[in-house]
């Protein structure tokens, strides 16, 4: 049985903000809870309040705003993103992450958002959505903020969110809707390890290719941005090698993801990982 | 709380702290929901909630309030097992036996959204649930015969 906690369930956002500050840093935000209740268990982390925000009916949605951006909620799980119709015409990418993740159980939980805030370097949405040139809306005690999802990222599961902060939603560019991208992602077994690297890329209609890579350096890392009309591949990959810092592990060694993260890079380049 | 499982209607209080899991074992005695890992990687403990299978060890109970629950105790009806169960038991996919009403909640969950699934599509919706008696072949081939009698009815 886990520890005594408190459990709150707040109907709008003001009342999770009212909550946050209430408890400070004894408090955690729950979404899909399959990252936050494993650590508890393991007793990496031990939140004194949960304050669960799948009660926002908002936060469940999947929407286009009225400049046609994408809007993911903070309760969208990664099933609703695979299985979204829209989503898989227009965004394929996403759905493709999404579906690299866990098993199917934990993808009707896991939410795209706590992908982010989890903030693993090997974080399977994060690569999808840093090609995609997305930003991240995040409720705050003043008001909403937002910042591209690149600032979102600066360690070891850790975020730039503030105290008494949380994401409330991410926003993908209309401006990548229909846009060329795809993921590849290397694991050792498919529904349940973690990723050994991952690389997502995306040709954007602006005469840009975006390349992000996953588990190679303390966070996911994007790349400068490239010109697809005068695809240079030596200079991509040498750029690449020059931004990743990988580590020998368990996964895999440095050499190995510097090979794979090369390799993923060609296929990419080439056209494959474009479909899910 | 107030939950509906396997159509019967139960209110009980509990504590935050209590996961869907123990809720469903100890307070109400469906001992076919299995606790394996409690991470949520091995799927013996897999439930339907809402229609969704979902690991019911990394759910809290306060969580499935007002939901509607399904465990392996709901599928057979009068004591018959159904097509489903039927046809695991004539390919021998039950070994031990402590997977199986977990991999029988993934495949439920599976037939009720994909009648003619691939055999890739079998193994995705299973992905969940270990079986380390090793017997994924014949669980493989109970599902897809129990597809095949499924579609068969429907055209009936």
């Amino acid at each position: 049985m886990l520890y005594s906690f408190s459990y709150y369930k707040p109907k709008s956002e003001i009342e999770i903000i009212e909550t946050l500050k209430s408890f400070g840093d004894d408090a955690k935000i729950l979404a899909g809870g399959t990252d936050l209740l494993v650590y508890m268990k393991q007793q990496i982390a031990d939140p004194k309040v949960l304050v669960d925000i799948k009660g926002v009916p908002d936060f469940s949605k999947i929407e286009i705003d009225s400049s046609g951006n994408l809007i993911i909620g903070a309760a969208v799980t990664c099933n609703d993103v695979v299985e979204n119709q829209y989503i898989r015409n227009h965004y394929p990418i996403l759905a493709t992450a999404a579906k690299t993740i866990g098993s199917y159980q934990i993808r009707n939980r896991a939410t795209v958002v706590g992908n982010i805030c989890n903030a693993s370097p090997a974080a399977d949405m994060a690569g999808a959505l840093l090609v995609l040139d997305s930003s991240v809306i995040i409720a705050t005690e003043k008001g909403n903020r937002e910042i591209p999802i690149k600032q979102f990222f600066v360690g070891v599961k850790k975020t730039s969110l503030q105290q008494n902060e949380f994401v409330k939603a991410i926003r993908v560019r209309a401006e990548y809707k229909d846009a060329e991208a795809g993921y590849l992602k290397a694991s050792r077994i498919k529904g349940h390890d973690l990723g050994t690297c991952n690389v997502a890329l995306s040709r954007g209609k602006n005469g840009t290719v975006k390349i992000a890579i996953g588990s190679c350096n303390i966070t996911p890392v994007l790349l400068p941005d490239f010109d697809s009309t005068n695809i240079d591949l030596a200079n991509i990959l040498t750029t690449a090698m020059k931004n990743i810092k990988p580590i020998d592990d368990l996964r895999g060694s440095k050499e190995y993801r510097k090979h794979l993260v090369q390799v993923f890079i060609k296929r990419l380049l080439n056209g494959k990982g474009h479909s899910h | 709380m107030a939950v509906t499982i396997n159509d019967r209607k139960y209110s009980k209080s509990v504590s935050e702290n209590r996961t869907l899991l123990e809720f469903l074992r100890e307070d109400l005695y469906l001992l076919g929901v299995k606790e394996g890992c409690g991470e949520g990687e091995c799927g013996a403990c897999t439930v339907l909630m809402n229609g969704k299978t979902v690991n019911s060890c990394l759910v809290l109970a306060v969580e499935a309030d007002r939901t509607v629950i399904r465990t392996i105790e709901g599928e057979s009806k009068d004591g018959k097992l159904n097509p489903l169960q039927e046809s695991f038991k004539k390919h021998h996919a039950t070994q031990c036996g402590f997977c199986t009403p977990g991999v029988i909640m993934s495949a439920t969950s599976l037939l009720e959204r994909n009648q003619n699934p691939a055999e890739a599509e079998i193994k995705e919706a299973i992905e969940g649930n270990f079986c380390r008696c090793t017997g994924y072949r014949q669980i493989i081939d109970a599902i897809a015969e129990a597809a095949t009698l499924l579609e068969s009815e429907v055209k009936k």
